[in-house]
C-alpha cells in the first residue's frame, strides 16, 4: 500500500468512527444471516439456526473492540481518547496542574530563550564573506598578551606572504565630526584601502575604502557603519556625497561621505564611521610610519584561497620570528614576544563564550530542577491515584494502556508548559539579550529564534515521556503491593525512594546555582563596598573633544585654559581643572604608560625601566580630586611650556624608588621609545610633589605607580574637564555648557556625570551578572523548595497511619514533628553534599578548558548551603505540623 | 470434533490469503472456502475471522471493497493485493520447508526407536 492510501485510510479513521461502527456491524449482521441460510438449509428450524449462528460468531462487541484496535489510527485515537480523559483529571486539581505547568514553562522557556541567545551570539555565522579563511593577529609580551601592531611592524608582516592574500589594518581614533548633525566626538576607525575587502563585507549605499583611498595623495572618505546610518543618520541616503570636517589631535582634514557598511559585528571595538587613513594627519606622521613601537593598529588577514588555517598560521609565525630576529634592541628575548592567529569568529566570541555556556549550564540546571519538582508531583499524584490504577488494572488494562494514559497526561502537562514556556520566552530573550551585549556586539537587538522551537518541543516532549515512566504501575496480579481499599494510601517503598531522589536531584542543582549567583553576588558587594579613595561624588567630569580646526596649538591651549577660568567663576563651583582622561571611564586614555628612570634611585637590580601611568594634568586637579598632597607643590602658574620641567609623583613611585628618602627636587626621565614621536623631550623632570595612589582604572584599587605632568608642558591638553561642585553638579550642566558655547559656538560639551556615577556605570555588567544568575538561582530555590515541601507533604500524609500508631503508644506530638522536620533536613543535608561533590568536580573540569574561572569562595558555598538548609526547613514545617496534629484515633479509624 | 486439527498459531493468516486468492469472498465466505480447501479438516473459529482480516487489511496484503453478493445483498468483499500476493508465496515456501523438517525430523526418531 502506498503511503498516501495509508494516511488517507488513517485520516478516514479518525474522521469517520462512526462511519466505520456502522460498517462493521453491516458485515457482521450479513455474515450471521448467511449462516441462519444456511443451517435452515439444512433443515435447521428458523428460530434454532438464528441461536446457533450467534454462538457460533461469538460476542460481536468484543469482536468488533478487537477488530477496532486492527485498524488504522487505533493507537492514536485512544491516545487521544486518554488526552482528553487526562484533560479532565488535570482540571480537577487546578493546584497540581498550576504549579506543573509553571515550572515546565520556567524551565522550557528558560532553555529556549538561552538556546536563542547562544545560537545568535555563538553559533551564527558573520556577515563577512568566507569566514572561515577571515584571521585576526594579535602579539603578546609577559605582562600583556593584547598588544596591537605598529605600522613598520605589518610592513614586515605583510611581506611575500603565500597562504595569506592580503592583510588589513584598522585603528581607532576619536574624531571630532563637523557636518553630521550637531558638531561631536564620534568614534571612528581609520583603515587601510584593503581593509574591507579583507574583510569580506559589502555597502549597502555607495561604495567602501578600496586601495585608491590609500596614500597622501588621495582625497579623504568616509565610511558610515549601519547602525550609525540607521540611527543618527535616520536611514538617509542623501548622505552620501557630504563633506565633512574631522577634527582630532593633529589637525583637522576634509572628507567626502562615501557609503554605508553592510550590518556587520564591529571587532575589537565599534566605531561610528569608518576613514581612510588621509584623513588623520597622524597616521601620517613619521610617528606612524616610522616608529615600531607606535602599535596602536588592528590587523586581520584573509587566506589565499585553499590555503590551510595550520600553514597560514605557520607562515606568519616564521615571519614573524625573523622581524623578531632582525630587530633584537626592540624585541628583547625577556619579553616573550609572540604573534596568536586566530580565526575571526573564534576571535570575536571568546568574551562571550564563558559566560554563554555557564548560562547555558545554568537554564540546563533549571530545567532538571523543574523536571525533577514535575515528576516528583505527578509520581505522588499517581500513587495517589494507585487504587484507580489498579482497578483498571484488574478490570484488564493491560500495563501499556495504563502507561499510555499517564503518557497522555503528561503530554497534556508538558505539552501546557511547553505554551507557556514559549511565551515567557520571548521577553526572557529581550533581558538576555541585553546582558549578552555587554559581551558581544552580536547579541544587540537578539529576537526568539523560532526555528529552534523545536527544541523545546523536544525538551517538553523528554519530559513528558520522563514523567511518564517515572512511576510504577500496578499489574493485573493485585495481590502484591497495591491494594484497592479504598483508604489506599499505602505508599510503595520504591516510589517513596524515587521521590526522594528527585529531591534531593532538586536540591543539589539549586545549591550550585545558588552558589554561583553567591559568588557572583559577593564579587559585585565587594566592589560596591569598595569606596573611592576621595569624595567624588560631587565631582563632575565632562568631555570637551578637542577642536583643531583653523586654529593653532596655542588658540586650543588657550581655549582649555579659558573654559577653566570662566567655569571656575559659576555660583556653586568649588574648584576647577582639567586632565586627559576621566577616571574608569576613557580606558584608552588611561592606558597610556611609560618607561622612566630615576635620577639617584636605588634600583636594586638592573632589570627593565620600571613604568609609570601618564597623567597630564593641569593646576587644581589634585584639589578637585579631593586629593591631599603629602610632600611639595600642586603645579601652578608657574609651570609653562617654557619653564623648568617639572612633575608630580604617586606614593607608590616614591616608596618604590626612593625608600626612606625624600624624593622631592629630585629628577626623573621618561625613557620610553615612543616618545620620540609624540614629541616628547627626554630631558629630566624635577619632581615638585608627591600625592597618594589613586587607581583610575580599577574599581578596587590597587597599589599604582603614576607621574602626573602639567597640560601646558609639551602640549598633551586637557580634554576631560572636572568640576568639584558645592551641590548637586548636575545641576551646573547647563551653565558649564554655556560658558563653553559663549566661549566657543560649535564646541561638543559631552558625557557630564559624576565620578561615582562613572563607577557605577564600569560595575554594572558585575551587577548584571549577579542580577542574571540571581534571577536563576532564586527561580532554582523557589521550585525546589516547592518541591521539597511536596515531598514531605506526601510522605506525611502517606504515613497518617504510623504517626496515629505512634501517638496511641505515646509519642508525643512534638516527636513526630521532629521527625518529619529531620526528613526535611536530611533530604536538604544530601542534597548540598552532593551539590559540593558535583560543583568539586566539574570545576576542576572547567579548570581544564578555561584560565580565567574563579572558584568561589567558602563563604557563598557556607551561605548557599545555610540558605538550602532553611529553606527546607521551612518547606517542611506545614507538613510536620500536619504530622504532629494527626488524631490517633481518626487515623487508625481511617484505615 | 476429533477430525478437525487444532489450528496453529500464524497459519490462520496463510489459510485466508490461500482462501482469497482463488477468487474475491466476503467473510462467511473464506470461512466456507478454508473448510473446503481443507477438505473439512480445520475449522475457523468464525470470531477469529475478523480481527485478522483487519490485521491482513492494515498491512496492506488485502483489500476490501463492497460489493453486491449472487444473493443481491450489501457484502465487503476482500481480495489479494501484489503484496499479499508475494506475502502468500513466501508463506508458502516457508511453511512447506517447515512441514518438511518437522517430517523429516519425526521420520528420523521413528527409525532409532
Amino acid at each position: 500500500m502506498t503511503l498516501l492510501a495509508y494516511l488517507r485510510s488513517l485520516i478516514s479513521a479518525l474522521r469517520h468512527p462512526r462511519e466505520e461502527d456502522n460498517d462493521l456491524d453491516e458485515e457482521f449482521r450479513g455474515h450471521i444471516e448467511r449462516h441462519v441460510e444456511d443451517l435452515e438449509r439444512s433443515g435447521v428450524p428458523r428460530a434454532e439456526a438464528e441461536r446457533q449462528a450467534r454462538i457460533a460468531f461469538g460476542g460481536c462487541a468484543r469482536l468488533k473492540e478487537e477488530c477496532r484496535e486492527e485498524r488504522h489510527g487505533f493507537w492514536l485515537e485512544s491516545l487521544w481518547r486518554d488526552v482528553r480523559f487526562g484533560l479532565r483529571m488535570l482540571c480537577k486539581s487546578p493546584g497540581f496542574t498550576a504549579v506543573a505547568v509553571g515550572t515546565l514553562a520556567l524551565g522550557i522557556g528558560a532553555n529556549a530563550a538561552i538556546f536563542s541567545v547562544v545560537r545568535g551570539v555563538l553559533l551564527r555565522p558573520l556577515a563577512n564573506q568566507d569566514e572561515d579563511r577571515l584571521l585576526y593577529l594579535r602579539q603578546s609580551v609577559i605582562g600583556d598578551d593584547d598588544v596591537t601592531f605598529s605600522v613598520p611592524e605589518i610592513k614586515d608582516l605583510g611581506a611575500n606572504l603565500k597562504s595569506i592574500k592580503e592583510l588589513g589594518t584598522m585603528s581607532q581614533l576619536d574624531f571630532t565630526v563637523v557636518g553630521l548633525g550637531q558638531p561631536r566626538e564620534i568614534s571612528a576607525g581609520v583603515a587601510d584601502g584593503n581593509y574591507f575587502d579583507v574583510m569580506g563585507l559589502k555597502p549597502v549605499v555607495g561604495r567602501l575604502l578600496n586601495p585608491g583611498d590609500d596614500g597622501p595623495k588621495a582625497g579623504g572618505a568616509v565610511v558610515l557603519t549601519y547602525r550609525f546610518w540607521t540611527t543618527a543618520m535616520h536611514s538617509d541616503p542623501g548622505v552620501i556625497g557630504k563633506t565633512v570636517r574631522l577634527g582630532s589631535y593633529e589637525g583637522t582634514r576634509s572628507a567626502t561621505v562615501v557609503g554605508v557598511l553592510e550590518p556587520s559585528v564591529p571587532y575589537p571595538v565599534e566605531t561610528q564611521i569608518i576613514a581612510n587613513i588621509v584623513t588623520s594627519p597622524h597616521h601620517l606622521s613619521a610617528t606612524m610610519v616610522e616608529g615600531r613601537v607606535h602599535r596602536m593598529t588592528e590587523v586581520f588577514a584573509r587566506m589565499a584561497p585553499g590555503a590551510k588555517f595550520e600553514s597560514a598560521r605557520a607562515e606568519l609565525n616564521t615571519v614573524y620570528a625573523g622581524m623578531l630576529a632582525a630587530h633584537p634592541d626592540v624585541y628583547r628575548p625577556n619579553d616573550h614576544y609572540q604573534l596568536t592567529v586566530t580565526h575571526m569568529h573564534d576571535q570575536i566570541n571568546s568574551r562571550a563564550h564563558t559566560i554563554l555556556w555557564v548560562l547555558f549550564a545554568a537554564s540546563g540546571l533549571l530545567f532538571v530542577i523543574a523536571c525533577s519538582n514535575v515528576a516528583n508531583l505527578f509520581l505522588a499524584r499517581t500513587v495517589r491515584r494507585e487504587p484507580e490504577l489498579a482497578l483498571r488494572a484488574a478490570l484488564g488494562a493491560t500495563t501499556g494502556i495504563l502507561r499510555r494514559s499517564l503518557l497522555a497526561e503528561a503530554l497534556v502537562l508538558c505539552g501546557s508548559g511547553l505554551l507557556a514556556g514559549v511565551l515567557i520566552a520571548a521577553p526572557m530573550v529581550t533581558v538576555l539579550s541585553r546582558y549578552a551585549a555587554r559581551f558581544s556586539a552580536r547579541a544587540v537587538g537578539l529576537t526568539l529564534d523560532s526555528s529552534l522551537l523545536w527544541i523545546s518541543v523536544a525538551l517538553a516532549f523528554i519530559a513528558a515521556v520522563f514523567l511518564a515512566f517515572v512511576p510504577r504501575l500496578p499489574t493485573g496480579d493485585s495481590s502484591r503491593g497495591f491494594g484497592i481499599s479504598s483508604s489506599g494510601l499505602r505508599v510503595a517503598g520504591g516510589s517513596r525512594r524515587r521521590l526522594r531522589i528527585f529531591a534531593v536531584t532538586q536540591i543539589t542543582a539549586s545549591f550550585l546555582l545558588l552558589a554561583g549567583a553567591g559568588s557572583l553576588l559577593r564579587t559585585l558587594l565587594v566592589l560596591q563596598q569598595t569606596q573611592p579613595p576621595f569624595e567624588t561624588a560631587h565631582v563632575l567630569a565632562v568631555n570637551l573633544p578637542v577642536m583643531t580646526d583653523g586654529r593653532t596649538p596655542e588658540q586650543v591651549s588657550e581655549f582649555y585654559r579659558e573654559v577653566q577660568r570662566r567655569v571656575a567663576t559659576l555660583p556653586g563651583v568649588e574648584h576647577v581643572s582639567a586632565g586627559f582622561g576621566a577616571p574608569w571611564r576613557d580606558a584608552r586614555f588611561l592606558n597610556i604608560n611609560f618607561a622612566f628612570t630615576m635620577q639617584g634611585a636605588q634600583r636594586e637590580n638592573a632589570l627593565d625601566d620600571p613604568r609609570a601611568r601618564f597623567r597630564p594634568i593641569s593646576p587644581g586637579f589634585f584639589e578637585t580630586m579631593g586629593m591631599p598632597i603629602l610632600e611639595g607643590r600642586d603645579f601652578d602658574e608657574r609651570d609653562r611650556q617654557s619653564a623648568e620641567r617639572v612633575v608630580i609623583i604617586s606614593q607608590s613611585v616614591a616608596r618604590e624608588l626612593f625608600p626612606g628618602q625624600d624624593p622631592v627636587n629630585r629628577e626623573l626621565r621618561w625613557t620610553d621609545p615612543v616618545l620620540k614621536f609624540l614629541r616628547m623631550s627626554y630631558e629630566p623632570r624635577r619632581i615638585i610633589g608627591v600625592v597618594p595612589d589613586l587607581d583610575d582604572q580599577d574599581l578596587i584599587p590597587s597599589a599604582t605607580m603614576t607621574i602626573y605632568q602639567p597640560s601646558e608642558q609639551e602640549g598633551w591638553n586637557g580634554q576631560r574637564l572636572f568640576v568639584r561642585a558645592k551641590n548637586d553638579p548636575y545641576s551646573l550642566v547647563p551653565a558649564i555648557t554655556r560658558e563653553i558655547h559663549e566661549i566657543a559656538a560649535d564646541q561638543p560639551v559631552e558625557h557630564a556625570s559624576t565620578l561615582d556615577d562613572i563607577r557605577a556605570e564600569v560595575m554594572s555588567p558585575d551587577r548584571l551578572n549577579a542580577v542574571v544568575f540571581g534571577g536563576f538561582a532564586s527561580l532554582a530555590l523557589l521550585i525546589s523548595v516547592v518541591g521539597v515541601a511536596g515531598v514531605l507533604a506526601f510522605s506525611v500524609s502517606g504515613r497518617t497511619r504510623e504517626f496515629g500508631i505512634r501517638l496511641a503508644l505515646g509519642a508525643s506530638p512534638r516527636h513526630i514533628l521532629t521527625d518529619v522536620l529531620l526528613e526535611g533536613l536530611v533530604i536538604a543535608g544530601i542534597g548540598v553534599a552532593t551539590g559540593v561533590l558535583a560543583g568539586f568536580f566539574s570545576v576542576q573540569a572547567i579548570a581544564k578548558y578555561t584560565t580565567d574561572f574563579q572558584v568561589p569562595g567558602a563563604l557563598p558555598l557556607i551561605a548557599s548551603a545555610a540558605l538550602i538548609l532553611s529553606a527546607a526547613l521551612i518547606a517542611s514545617a506545614l507538613p510536620a505540623a500536619r504530622a504532629a496534629r494527626v488524631d490517633a484515633v481518626q487515623a487508625l479509624r481511617s484505615e | 470434533m476429533n477430525r478437525h486439527a487444532d489450528l496453529l498459531p500464524g497459519t490462520l493468516d496463510l489459510l485466508i490469503l490461500k482462501a482469497v486468492s482463488l477468487g474475491s469472498l466476503h467473510g462467511y465466505g473464506i470461512l466456507l472456502r478454508i473448510e473446503q480447501i481443507s477438505r473439512g479438516a480445520l475449522l475457523i473459529e468464525q470470531g477469529a475471522l475478523y480481527p485478522a482480516l483487519f490485521r491482513l487489511v492494515r498491512q496492506g496484503y488485502l483489500k476490501a471493497s463492497w460489493g453486491i453478493s449472487n444473493n443481491n445483498r450489501r457484502a465487503k468483499y476482500y481480495e489479494l493485493t501484489a503484496g499479499g500476493r508475494e506475502r502468500l508465496r513466501q508463506e508458502e515456501a516457508s511453511w512447506n520447508r517447515l512441514v518438511d523438517a518437522i517430517a523429516w525430523a519425526l521420520g528420523v526418531e521413528a527409525v532409532q526407536s
